[in-house]
């Protein structure tokens, strides 16, 4: 049986798209810097047709994931589930117009479809969560932004909380946790045990977090 | 989201948290396409049920999208947003229609697989700008949309007993 570090068990284990620290010019760019390049990216691969531009784009975002110090496991790691996708479309091309015809139209294809989604995986992997956070301060309402912080400070607590309330059900004999979830005869179990608390939980904490907020003057206060 | 009382908004907020949470404890257990959508249609259908007004699903939708950025936990980068969003607004047009959607069983999983459905849109939107054909578009879009879809309605139908029981102790209106 495979063995996971706590991390993993978690939840969140180091994988695909995930940020991965080290010194290079690409993790140093700002955050908002990177969301626009980023942005222009995938932009031109929409607007590519010809080998040649897509020759060009492969080399630029081949270019900023090897000079962010990535590496080739994690680029394994990023591209794997686009050369499923591109396998796929690759055999219904072939299907359609026979395997002389459809390889190339459907080889373009796929590689347009990694090229979209490639800048982005750049973006993930170089940018922390707080500098990507500073870079959407500036296009986001007060509203939401106070919204997505607050909630992105609470993932660590809920993560917390469900855990405990599992032990505690577990403890009561209930058949919860996550490796029984897969098995659908537990699954009215699992959601009258462990959703109700959950939900519960969810409610009074909002309540107390609004409460907070509002004692603080957060609905007063003009954005500085 | 301006009519959302701060302690609604923060409700759909934590409820989007799940989503991202389920999302990542999952990821490592399963490895079935689609099965996001269980927990991502069973989260944002109580989210509807807890705060019944127009626009909380889609709220929640933003902010899960949004985390699910910023956690680096969606292949598409900030296309990932789109796939949140897409479902939210089918429980959203559902909700305007049918306001107890969240009580009734066969308006969960109809929402559920629409909203699971919905991933075909977000298929199809991205191979359209890159100028897939039409048919291969759509059998592609099925592929990868057909078990989330199941997945979708299951998660669903878990609803209505969740939200009658916190109704019943008064928790939510």
């Amino acid at each position: 049986m495979k063995k996971y570090s706590p991390t993993e068990r978690a939840g969140f284990r180091k994988s695909a798209f995930q940020y991965c620290a080290a010194n290079s010019p690409i993790h140093r760019l700002g955050g908002g810097w990177k969301i626009i390049v980023a942005l222009v990216l995938s932009a031109a691969a929409v607007a590519a047709r010809e080998w040649w531009t897509l020759m060009i784009l492969l080399a630029l975002n081949l270019a900023c994931y090897f000079s962010a110090r990535l590496g080739l496991a994690n680029f394994w790691r990023d591209i794997r589930i686009f050369l499923v996708q591109l396998s796929v479309i690759l055999l219904l091309y072939m299907l359609k117009y026979g395997p002389a015809e459809g390889f190339w139209p459907g080889l373009r294809t796929g590689s347009q479809i990694l090229l979209l989604f490639l800048p982005s995986i750049v973006l993930l992997r170089t940018t922390q969560g707080s500098q990507m956070m500073e870079g959407l301060k500036w296009v986001m309402p007060r509203r939401l932004s106070f919204l997505l912080f607050t909630s992105l400070r609470f993932v660590p607590f809920f993560i917390r909380e469900i855990r405990e309330i599992t032990m505690a059900q577990q403890l009561r004999g209930a058949p919860v946790g996550i490796r029984r979830a897969w098995n659908p005869m537990h699954w009215k179990d699992l959601f009258q045990c462990l959703m109700i608390p959950i939900m519960v939980r969810a409610l009074k904490t909002a309540r107390a977090a609004a409460r907070s907020a509002e004692a603080r003057g957060f609905e007063e206060q003009p954005r500085s | 989201m301006r009519k959302f009382p701060l302690q609604d908004a923060l409700c759909l907020a934590f409820c989007a948290c799940f989503i991202v949470i389920t999302r990542g404890a999952f990821r490592l257990h399963l490895n079935i396409p689609g099965h996001a959508m269980f927990f991502t249609m069973f989260f944002m259908i109580l989210g509807r049920g807890c705060v019944p007004r127009l626009g909380a699903a889609t709220l929640m939708g933003l902010v899960a999208g949004l985390l699910t950025t910023l956690l680096g936990m969606g292949k598409g980068g900030p296309l990932i947003i789109l796939k949140f969003l897409l479902p939210s607004l089918v429980v959203d047009l559902t909700g305007l229609f049918f306001p107890k959607l969240a009580k009734s069983y066969l308006l969960c999983a109809v929402t559920g697989a629409l909203g699971s459905a919905s991933r075909f849109l977000s298929i199809i939107a991205v191979e359209w700008m890159v100028g897939v054909d039409w048919d291969i578009m759509l059998q592609h879009a099925l592929i990868s949309s057909a078990s989330g879809v199941i997945f979708g309605t299951v998660g669903s139908i878990m609803v209505p007993p969740i939200v009658r029981r916190l109704s019943a102790h008064g928790l939510i209106g």
